[in-house]
């Protein structure tokens, strides 16, 4: 790597970028001219948006004499609205007198209907009357109402007439709803005065609000909303467009051969155009801050107490640009490498940003708190920090932002790999436009049908199992005994796992055995992969208890959770064993270290192949926390399953686990009482299972990696996929980054 | 100078599935000699080019540019040659001068040297009337003009033509095809391909006649006509494509 090229390649890209006007204008001139241009056309069409006074036609308003009045002067009381303003927005209307009283519900209603009036309000003949007598049964009874006398008279219910569906319609009869409160109010107050009592004595205390954060605080939660979210937006967008052009642009335009045959190694471009789209991406950022920040200021000031965040908040902006401009950055250069064209660069701006905008959005959420948990989730995590610095709450930023820092430079860094591995690919380079034709691409499976299955074809499984799992998951219901859980366990054991991945086998691959590995192993790889089960239980347990601190299951899933745990329990144990132990070994190694592992062995050899199969496995797993014990333990199984060559380890370590688990949930408080001699291996949990002591999770750990010695240095002597051998022979130390 | 050996490359395509597109292509180069390589469209010339250019990697063989390995030495290999690919590709937001001080500067080229040089280059290349004209507002001889002088800014002792005649009017090409004949003057090993078989005949010292990723012909240009019996290069060429397509039907027919 010479710094001197990059620099060099980085000077020509950035030069090459302020002289497109395009890049320009969406880097530059449009944040600047952006917020303020959208503040004065907010300030314009207010002037000339006039809203049109809702007509309300009342009925029975004549008859109305009640103290205090609600209409005057042919409008409701000033006295009922919070702004004289207000009580312009309804403009009364009254039907004829004439009109017979049968009559005039009924014409109310279908004026409204017929869309005459936005809302109607009717006043029954006897309103005023009854309310009168009301006032009066209250006003002759002072103190409490002696038993077994009448209650006080029934008023009857003026009623209100509008269309839910109709927009207009509800927000009349929202502003008369409130009219009617204010009013209804009012008559109370006069009836208490009636009655001789306080005004005051419905409501006799008010509760008083004092803001006790600091004016930081204040400011802080009005930019914590806004700035995280604008800025990564902002850091992405910036990101995209100059990567487009970057490379696909550069292919579109042949150049991009001329300068592989230069003396400027893959690694070097890549670096240059990644540092050129960052210090796009960052400029992009913090223009569109400035401008949004300088016309909040400006525009908001006066009315909201707008005003700037802390230098503090500001800093901690600008130190956190920088990772995830580097991230965006990488992403969407190693997605504009797929691209053909900037065209077609520029339909994948779509996904990048469904993918990334619920990341950037959640902690905008209520309720998502930076903790341990949330800080491991990429670009959401450092969402938070910001919002946190924002508003002040320096402490939890200070606990959390390392661990952020790590997985922000984490996804960063494979990401840029990403984006380094894309331009080592010629068939991403060189990829020329080929009209997809389904018809074509199913002979082709038939006619290039190989002993192990391609890579579509395996990540055709994969959706297809995600999809079967997801559709059974939503249909399947809570079992509630023993015969509901052996249908919840093996339906998807067979219709997600078992049976779609033999028929993939046997219709697109013209060798089962090799496909499904259904070989027998060097005959020690058995008992070892039983003992590997077994002493890797203890640090499963811990890894167990470990994510379920950083990810509590939610309150909503624990009912559930123990309602099949009990069944669990009370059911027989060897039973329990074939059907949750033996059942998946079976189905789930057979589907993800039989198929896709093979299939994904065609891809970027055997490590990536246990890394993709390891995270099938894991994500057709019902929830986060299993899912996560999943991945780790695929990635043993897949180990094994290419070190030995045979489903066979796979599938012994898979029930052995399973049995092992369905053990632990078994040992209980008492049990450790009735035997003493368990308290020296493990502790007992609160209600069932145990966490082993460090010793033994210690001693456990030894003998697995001692173990895993074992297959690594006895692999299994099979033919290998030709792509394996392949990558290995023209690894170009020369080139890599 | 160059030497391929057993060159082989693969691909594969999403309507013909694995095309091998190089099947055991054998052939050098020395220096101070133009090695035309001839054929069709898809014979696999372009293909063999980006692999001596290191852009492409051999499935199978070795290609050796100077001693150096393009699989290996890639790196070195860069350094050694100077690529000119089948289309006139410049980037559109730098001037003719900008994009050649690039790549000579790519190259590690000293600034006072770098200016001596694109001076004489410009010059000699009569194409002062780039320097200061944007690539997107160049016309097609000035776009390729500067795609030689981008080749051999940094006088490598190895040039790599891709039909760089393609497109171009009969003046300009004339003047292109004396520049690279001026350059095999200089002592430098050029590989030109082509499917103008004028442009062999008139400037190739030897020759490879390339078709469906197979040499069906090498030597010089009378070693080639002796062989084959025909005088005429279009015709030997016609023949011996029309030759192996009805061998390759007659073993598909056979299969």
């Amino acid at each position: 790597m010479k710094p001197a090229i990059v620099k060099l390649i980085l000077a020509r890209e950035v030069r090459d970028q302020l002289r497109d006007r395009r890049t320009l204008f969406v880097i530059a001139v449009l944040p600047i001219l952006l917020y303020p241009l959208l503040g004065i056309s907010m300030y314009q069409l207010s002037q000339f948006m006039h809203v049109r006074p809702a007509r309300v036609l009342v009925v029975g308003a004549e008859r109305l004499e009640v103290s205090p009045p609600l209409i005057e002067e042919g409008r409701f009381s000033t006295l009922l609205f919070a702004s004289s303003g207000s009580a312009k927005m309804l403009e009364l209307h009254f039907p004829s007198t004439e009109t017979a009283e049968s009559e005039r519900w009924d014409r109310a209603r279908e004026l409204v209907l017929a869309g005459e009036y936005e809302a109607a309000l009717y006043f029954p003949a006897d309103f005023s009357a009854r309310l009168e007598a009301f006032r009066a049964s209250l006003t002759s009874r002072v103190g409490p109402r002696p038993a077994g006398r009448a209650s006080s008279p029934e008023v009857p219910q003026p009623e209100l007439f509008y269309i839910e569906t109709n927009e207009k319609s509800v927000l009349a009869s929202q502003a008369l709803d409130s009219v009617l409160q204010r009013w209804t109010d009012k008559i109370g107050e006069e009836n208490l005065k009636a009655a001789g009592m306080s005004v005051r004595a419905p409501h006799p205390f008010a509760v008083k609000k004092i803001d006790v954060g600091g004016k930081t605080n204040r400011l802080g939660s009005r930019w914590a909303g806004i700035l995280p979210v604008l800025m990564l937006l902002w850091a992405m967008t910036g990101a995209f467009y100059p990567a487009v052009d970057l490379c696909a642009g550069e292919k579109e335009r042949g150049t991009l051969e001329t300068l592989l045959s230069s003396p400027a190694g893959r690694g070097e471009i890549v670096l240059g155009k990644l540092l050129t789209i960052m210090i796009f991406s960052i400029a992009t950022a913090v223009l569109n801050l400035l401008s949004v920040g300088a016309t909040g200021w400006v525009v908001l000031s006066g009315l909201t107490g707008f005003g700037l965040p802390s230098p503090a908040a500001l800093a901690v902006l600008a130190i956190a640009l920088l990772p995830m401009a580097a991230l965006f950055s990488a992403l969407c250069l190693a997605l504009a490498a797929l691209a053909r064209s900037t065209r077609e660069g520029q339909y994948y701006l779509m996904p990048l940003l469904l993918l990334t905008l619920p990341l950037v959005i959640l902690p905008m959420s209520p309720g998502v708190e930076l903790n341990l948990g949330t800080s491991l989730i990429p670009v959401t995590g450092m969402s938070l920090v910001l919002r946190n610095t924002l508003l002040g709450d320096y402490l939890s930023v200070l606990q959390f932002a390392p661990v952020v820092a790590a997985v922000t430079l984490a996804v960063c860094m494979l990401a840029i790999r990403w984006a380094v591995e894309q331009f080592n690919r010629e068939s991403v380079l060189f990829r020329e436009s080929e009209r997809f034709d389904l018809w074509i691409w199913l002979q082709r499976l038939f006619s290039d049908r190989r002993p192990t299955p391609n890579v579509a074809m395996t990540v055709f499984a994969c959706m297809l199992i995600l999809l079967l799992s997801f559709f059974l998951a939503t249909l399947g219901g809570e079992p509630d005994n023993f015969a509901g859980l052996v249908r919840s366990v093996l339906t998807p054991q067979l219709a997600v796992f078992l049976l779609p991945t033999l028929l993939l086998t046997l219709l697109f691959t013209t060798s089962p055995r090799e496909t499904l590995l259904l070989k027998l192993p060097a005959w020690f790889t058995v008992p070892a992969a039983a003992l590997l089960a077994v002493v890797m239980h203890p640090l499963i347990v811990l890894l167990g208890a470990l994510v379920e601190y950083v990810y509590p299951v939610s309150e909503s899933l624990l009912p559930s959770l123990k309602n099949i745990q009990e069944l669990i329990n009370r059911s027989h144990f060897w039973p329990l064993v074939i059907l949750i132990a033996l059942a998946p070994a079976v189905c789930e190694e057979l589907a993800c270290r039989g198929f896709i592992l093979s299939g994904f062995r065609h891809f970027k050899g055997k490590w990536r192949a246990i890394i993709y199969s390891a995270l099938l496995f894991a994500v057709a797993h019902g929830f986060l926390q299993q899912s996560m014990l999943a991945f780790f333990n695929g990635l043993v199984i897949g180990y094994l399953a290419v070190q030995t060559g045979s489903i066979l380890p796979c599938m012994v370590f898979h029930a052995m686990h399973n049995t092992l688990a369905l053990a632990n949930g078994r040992l209980t408080p008492q049990l450790f009482e009735q035997w003493p001699i368990l308290n020296s291996f493990a502790v007992p949990g609160e209600q069932a299972g145990c966490l082993f002591t460090w010793p033994v999770v210690l001693g456990c750990a030894i003998i697995g990696a001692l173990l895993l010695i074992l297959f690594a240095r006895h692999p299994c002597v099979c033919v290998r996929p030709p792509e394996e051998g392949l990558e290995n022979r023209i690894l170009c130390p020369a080139d890599s980054f | 100078m160059i030497h391929v050996h057993e060159l082989t490359k693969c691909f594969s395509d999403f309507r013909r599935g694995q095309i091998v597109a190089l099947k055991g292509v054998i052939f050098h180069a020395r220096p101070g000699e133009i090695f035309g390589l001839l054929g069709p469209n898809g014979a696999g010339k372009t293909t063999a080019l980006r692999i001596l250019g290191t852009v492409l990697r051999p499935s199978g063989g070795r290609v050796s540019i100077n001693g150096f390995d393009v699989v290996a030495d890639s790196a070195e290999v860069r350094r050694q040659i100077g690529f000119m690919s089948a289309n006139t590709a410049v980037y559109d937001r730098m001037t003719g001068w900008e994009m050649v001080e690039y790549f000579g500067r790519l190259h590690g080229m000293q600034r006072d040297a770098l200016a001596e040089r694109m001076e004489m280059l410009f010059n000699r290349l009569k194409m002062n009337d780039t320097r200061d004209v944007l690539g997107a507002k160049m016309s097609t001889g000035m776009k390729q003009k500067v795609s030689v002088a981008r080749a051999v800014v940094h006088d490598p002792p190895v040039l790599i033509f891709d039909e760089a005649t393609s497109g171009l009017d009969v003046l300009v090409a004339r003047a292109l095809l004396e520049t690279v004949a001026e350059l095999r003057s200089q002592g430098k090993c050029i590989v030109y391909s082509t499917h103008i078989m004028r442009e062999a005949e008139k400037l190739c010292d030897r020759i490879a006649i390339l078709h469906r990723g197979s040499v069906l012909a090498e030597g010089t240009l009378e070693e080639v006509r002796r062989r084959h019996g025909e005088e005429d290069l279009e015709e030997l060429f016609f023949q011996l494509i029309m030759e192996h397509d009805q061998r390759s039907l007659e073993e598909a027919f056979c299969r």
